[in-house]
């Protein structure tokens, strides 16, 4: 019987004190977390999506709420890579915590020019390329849906950046082992899925959206299986790490993904519910694995029987 | 001021609360108490709490509620049943447990220069407002409250007000309580005859803008409370963003009242169904 639990997790180069990182978008660079979580204590913080230039997102409402889930179409609203490094980076620098950056662009030069400018920080730990947001026009998920696309953006990437590159996939496609073959073999060191699925909601007293933008991304427990099975089907397809998202709310939904394949898990729409998440799903983690005598926490990815 | 947002991320905790009472104020309108003494300790007027009405439910955001009152331990709360969060907070009985994020959000401010404050709601735009009438009082700050409502039954908070401000003026559209009208319609003869030096709004989008415009032209500083739909509260999912001439700020940590002067009106921002 082991009493102690080896919980740490290999991205590639990149070594993480355990599987639990949070999903970009849902916990910006982690400061307004600060109070709820010692982030000290999470495998690794990915940030919010940084672009080239300030971004001012779309139209409110922003969110709709729906059954065990909520739709989305923020548009990736940050203040550009600048602001981003003088500001949230600064800070971040102050933490001992991993800091994966989420990168986005409307064109193949932005991603470039965002990736050529974190290169010399040194507290970026990894970059994860968003090829996959539904909530903006150009760029986007138009990048992820898109085998030759995909490869085209993580080649350019690939070439600015020698930091661990994460490429972030879309649901929003009829393969998704396609494009993750095609980012792994232009040098993506792991993928990360799921991003939010395309949805709609309508009000029937006024006959609107629900969202300004009419579609938004879908995430929370609704997604959970259609997840799963996409890390699974994913992880089956490829050889580099897979982290692994898309309505993680409980350790058991972080154990089922590593059962499916994924070396580390992404805990997003739940910050909102429980600010305290992070923390809760690391300790159920470790938890599990000392109730089912599991010496490393790395032994449970890919370990679904079939 | 005691709560800009920096301020207010380091004070805010997540609390285990317990419901105390939960009561039908008048139709589709309920008042619920909770037992939360650390939050009710800090909470100050014009703040919100944000509340998880229950686990294991097929919705699972928590909903944003402004603090109506706060008294030693306990924390009163002032809801419309609009959705289901709303509909299920209806349902809660004493003794059920929930939890909330509190106190969030840049209050009202009350500068100590104060000598003559103007409230002015419409329908439960009177929620934010029952601590700050009764602090100003307590302050030795003469209140005036301009309140509005469809009809005299839905005028919520309306013995709060009568017994704290020392003017209290009513309309209601179907003119069964004070003058027949929008609240509107008072507000310019009180800005007139009372001379506050400060102005504070709170109600559907549309009267708020109104208000603050009527504010504007007679030179009054105008304070609004806005509502916008919410996702984490703390600042983090950039859901809630309100259009200012500084740029874009969030609700739930740069408001959720503004200076209304900063504020660039949306064309029609809908009310949310919490």
């Amino acid at each position: 019987m082991n009493h102690t639990v080896d919980m740490r997790v290999r991205l590639g180069s990149l070594e993480l004190r355990n599987p639990v990182v949070t999903a970009s978008g849902t916990f910006a660079s982690g400061r307004e977390y600060a109070g709820f979580v010692e982030l000290e204590r999470l495998g690794a913080i990915v940030t919010k999506g940084v672009s080239l230039h300030p971004w001012a997102g779309n139209a409110s409402p922003r969110i709709a709420e729906t059954a065990s889930g909520m739709l989305n179409s923020i548009g990736l609203q940050n203040p550009g890579v600048e602001a981003f490094c003088a500001s949230d980076l600064v800070w971040l620098a102050t933490r001992d915590v991993p800091v994966i950056v989420n990168i986005s662009g409307h064109s193949v030069a932005e991603y470039v020019a965002v990736a050529e400018r974190l290169e010399a920080e040194a507290v970026v730990s990894a970059l994860e390329v968003n090829i996959s947001c539904p909530n903006v026009d150009e760029g986007g998920m138009a990048f992820g849906t898109s085998r030759s696309a995909a490869a085209e953006v993580t080649r350019a990437v690939r070439s600015a950046t020698r930091k661990p590159l994460i490429v972030k996939l879309t649901p929003n496609v009829t393969d998704i082992t396609e494009i993750a073959r095609a980012v792994e073999a232009e040098g993506a060191d792991g993928v990360s899925l799921i991003n939010t699925l395309l949805g709609m909601a309508i009000d029937t007293d006024t006959f609107h959206p629900k969202l300004a933008r009419a579609v938004g991304g879908l995430s929370g427990p609704a997604v959970k299986p259609v997840a799963v099975r996409m890390v699974w089907q994913v992880a089956s397809a490829v050889s580099i790490p897979v982290i692994g998202m898309g309505g993680i709310a409980t350790a058991e939904d972080a154990v089922e993904f590593m059962l499916a394949g994924a070396t580390a898990v992404a805990v997003g729409t739940a910050n909102f519910v429980d600010p305290t998440a992070t923390m809760r799903i690391t300790e159920g983690l470790e938890a599990f694995c000392l109730k089912r005598g599991i010496g490393r926490v790395a032994e449970l990815t890919g370990a679904v029987r079939l | 001021m005691t709560c800009g947002s920096d301020g207010g991320l380091e004070r805010m905790l997540l609390e285990r609360v317990t419901v105390l009472g939960n009561e039908r104020v008048t139709e589709g309108v309920g008042l619920v108490v909770l037992e939360a003494p650390r939050v009710a300790r800090g909470v100050r007027p014009g703040q919100f709490v944000h509340l998880r009405i229950a686990e294991g439910r097929d919705f699972i955001l928590r909903r944003p509620f402004s603090v109506h009152r706060a008294s030693g331990e306990r924390l009163e709360i002032l809801y419309q049943v609009l959705g289901v969060g709303t509909r299920a907070l209806s349902l809660a009985e004493r003794g059920e447990e929930m939890d909330l994020i509190g106190p969030l959000g840049h209050g009202w401010e009350m500068p100590d220069t104060l000598s003559h404050a103007l409230l002015v709601c419409g329908g439960l735009g009177s929620a934010p407002m029952g601590m700050l009438a009764i602090e100003l009082a307590e302050k030795g700050v003469a209140v005036t409250v301009a309140q509005g409502a469809s009809t005299a039954g839905r005028l919520v908070a309306r013995e709060l007000f009568a017994d704290v401000a020392r003017r209290h003026e009513i309309a209601t559209d179907d003119g069964s309580a004070g003058e027949r009208g929008f609240v509107t319609a008072l507000v310019e003869p009180l800005v007139a005859q009372d001379r506050p030096d400060i102005v504070y709004v709170c109600g559907p989008e549309p009267m708020e803008r109104i208000v603050a415009a009527q504010a504007a032209t007679a030179g009054v500083p105008c304070q609004v409370s806005l509502e916008r739909l919410m996702g984490c509260g703390i600042g983090a999912c950039l859901s809630c963003v309100v259009s200012t001439v500084h740029g874009q700020k969030r609700a739930c940590v740069d408001g959720p009242v503004f200076n209304a002067e900063e504020v660039l009106w949306a064309s029609a921002e809908i009310p949310p169904k919490y």
